[in-house]
Order: structure tokens, then C-alpha cells, then sequence
């Protein structure tokens, strides 16, 4: 469920240096490197809204894009003006990371406790049913 | 399922696109990875404050010490053939006494003369003036090195660190750095030339010092030496820009 996309990620890292590209020089990979902490907050928020039931492709495709074009952008025109201005992205998309995670893990907090209140129901159920077929 | 809110859930689409772009995403941080290779120059690019940090804690001192002992060592091994060598013909006699001349000058033999000790300490008087004003800083060892150079000091050494052109003091929050390496306070500046001379230079109105003893006259100590004895400089000597400029014929 969420492992699916935990594994493509292991897979997309592992992958790059195993076909022998190397990591990129220079500006560029700082650019890449606020951007993917772009697309880490955009997954983030498709795996939560997947679990929130509220998953649209559209959205979260134009979602990933927008959000590593703006990220990279923003840190591109930063170093052009000489402001740190990747650190405005850095900060606000590493707590909206925060925030996607805390909601995340609410929601398979509740799936679990309420998993395991329903299997109490049913349990309960059950010996209900057959006390009662016990003692017609 | 006997959830109501989960039976219009869909609860399969969102994986695969997830997926998709989390493989993507996958690409781009491996791509954006620092590397033993792409580290040096990724470094040059960040921040000062971080590319500082980051240095800093790639130093290991007794590593560095160990070496420079090393360096030391050769050096004066290096100076022991050439002497030898000279032996052999007059000609390279005289080269050779113009090559240590060299040396000396640029501070790769050990030396001795006489001269003066600076010793500046922070002032443990808190009554008076702003806080950082009662502590020495990197600019007080620079100008106090610059004004002894300026009024004829022919070598001088810095807790221990012999000072040559390319020497460098930098401050690193509470401490000073001469070559990257963190001195504590207080500061021992060693200086060989004409001690009258110096002396002069060091306690002239209005000179440099004369800041710090008027905040706290405990701050600056200038004691006479007859005989100093410094050790050769052990930083880096290979240069990597600059060459010979080849001789017109």
C-alpha cells in the first residue's frame, strides 16, 4: 500500500549509480536537490491523499511538476540575485513534509485501532451467536 | 467492509501513479547526491557558514599535527643533502648557499635571534566596555602581525605557528584559526628583528595594541627575548597556478 511507492523510490536511487550515471556537477544538482525535496513533499501528499481517499491523477501529476518546476526556479533566480532563496523553499516544503508524515500517521493510526476494534466486534459477535445457537 | 466511508474509497489508483513519481523522485535525489567525487566542488557552492562547518569537521588535528612533524622532518632532511651535496664542488657551494638563503627567508629552515614576545590575553576585567570588546580577535593578531612585519621583524611565529606569506588568520566563532588550525587565547605572538625597533612599534600611541590596553592594560604583555628559536613552517608548500616564466634567451 504505501510500500509500493517506498520501494520505487529505493529503486529509482538504487538505480542511477547501477546503470553508471554519476551524480550531477556543479549548480545543477543543487537545483535537482531542492527540487526533489519538492517532489519528496508532493509524494508525500499523493500517498495522503490516497489513504484520505481523496487521489486524483491530474492533480497530482501537475502537483509533482509544478512543485520541482517552482522549486527549481526559485532556487535558480536565488543565485542569480544573490539570495539563499533555495532555503525559502527548503523551509516551507520540508514542513509541509512534516505535516503530510503527522497526517499520514494519524490515518494508519486510526486504520489499526480501527481494524482492531472491529475484530473485537466480531469476535464478540461471534460468541454471541453461539451462546445463543449454544442455548436455543 | 462494513465501514461506510470506505466503500466509495478507491483504494488501488493512487499506488501506481505514486509509484511513478516516487521512482522519478528516486532519480533526482540520486542525481543530486553528494559524492566522494562531486563533493569538493558541491562545497564550494554552499553558504559560508556551512561550507565553514563542513570543512571544519573534515580536520583531523592529530592527524594534522602528525604530519606536520612529518613535514618538518623532511624539510630539514632535504636541507642535510643539500648541505651534503655542496660538499662535493665549489659551484654548488654557492648555489646551495643562495638556496638557504632562500629558505630562510621564506621560512622553511628553522631560525633563531633575538626579538620579543607579545602575549595578548583576554581581559577578565568584566566591569568595563562591551563583551566582545574584552576578547582578543583574529583582526587584533592580524594588525599586531602586520605592524611588527612593517617595522622590520624578520620572523615570527604565532602560538607556535611560524608565519609565512600565504599565512591566515581566520575567526571561527570562539576561537582564531592561523592556517585552519584553532589557537586558544592567550595568544603568543614570537617575533625575531631588532627588539628596540619593535618594541617601538608595539607600544606607539594610538598603534595598534593601544585599544587594547586602554580597555584593559592586563590585555597586552610585551616581554624582550634575547634568543628566540623558531621551528621551519610546515604547511603547504606545492603550488599549483603559478610557474617559472620561462627565461628569455
Amino acid at each position: 500500500m504505501i510500500l509500493l511507492p517506498l520501494l520505487a523510490l529505493v529503486i529509482g536511487i538504487v538505480i542511477v549509480p547501477l546503470i553508471g550515471i554519476m551524480p550531477l556537477k556543479g549548480e545543477w544538482a543543487r537545483y535537482i536537490a531542492v527540487a526533489s525535496i519538492a517532489g519528496v513533499d508532493t509524494v508525500l501528499g499523493g500517498i495522503r491523499a490516497g489513504l484520505e481517499g481523496k487521489f486524483r491523477n491530474d492533480v497530482f501529476f501537475t502537483g509533482f511538476l509544478a512543485n520541482v518546476l517552482i522549486a527549481f526556479f526559485i532556487a535558480w533566480l536565488g543565485d542569480r540575485l544573490g539570495i539563499d532563496m533555495y532555503l525559502v523553499a527548503a523551509i516551507v516544503l520540508g514542513s509541509r513534509i512534516f505535516t503530510n508524515l503527522s497526517l499520514i500517521r494519524r490515518w494508519l493510526l486510526t486504520k489499526w485501532q480501527d481494524s482492531r476494534e472491529r475484530a473485537r466486534r466480531e469476535r464478540e459477535q461471534a460468541s454471541a451467536a453461539a451462546s445463543t445457537t449454544a442455548n436455543p | 467492509m462494513t465501514n461506510p466511508f470506505l466503500k466509495h474509497v478507491n483504494t488501488k489508483s493512487w499506488e501506481w501513479p505514486v509509484s511513478l513519481v516516487s521512482l522519478l523522485l528516486g532519480v533526482m535525489i540520486s542525481l543530486a547526491w553528494i559524492n566522494q567525487k562531486t563533493q569538493a566542488e558541491r562545497s564550494e557552492q554552499l553558504p559560508p557558514d556551512i561550507r565553514r562547518r563542513y570543512i571544519e569537521g573534515r580536520i583531523d588535528l592529530n592527524e594534522l599535527t602528525k604530519l606536520s612533524e612529518e613535514v618538518s622532518r623532511l624539510r630539514e632532511e632535504n636541507t642535510k643533502l643539500q648541505n651534503a651535496m655542496a660538499d662535493n664542488s665549489k659551484q654548488s657551494k654557492v648555489l646551495n648557499e643562495s638556496l638557504q638563503e632562500v629558505k630562510m627567508f621564506s621560512g622553511l629552515t628553522d631560525v633563531e635571534g633575538p626579538g620579543l614576545t607579545i602575549t595578548l590575553r583576554d581581559s577578565e576585567d568584566e566591569s568595563s566596555g562591551m563583551p566582545e570588546d574584552r576578547i582578543i580577535h583574529d583582526g587584533d593578531v592580524l594588525r599586531t602581525v602586520n605592524e611588527l612585519w612593517a617595522s622590520g621583524a624578520e620572523a615570527i611565529e604565532v602560538n607556535g605557528h611560524r608565519i609565512v606569506m600565504n599565512t591566515s588568520f581566520r575567526c571561527v566563532g570562539p576561537v582564531i584559526h592561523v592556517e585552519g588550525v584553532p589557537i586558544a587565547a592567550p595568544v603568543m605572538v614570537r617575533v625575531i628583528g631588532d627588539t628596540k625597533t619593535l618594541e617601538g612599534a608595539m607600544k606607539l600611541p594610538g598603534g595598534v595594541l593601544d585599544e587594547l590596553r586602554s580597555q584593559d592594560p592586563n590585555m597586552v604583555q610585551i616581554d624582550r627575548v634575547t634568543k628566540h628559536r623558531f621551528k621551519a613552517y610546515a604547511g603547504n608548500t606545492v603550488r599549483k597556478y603559478i610557474k617559472l616564466p620561462e627565461a628569455k634567451k
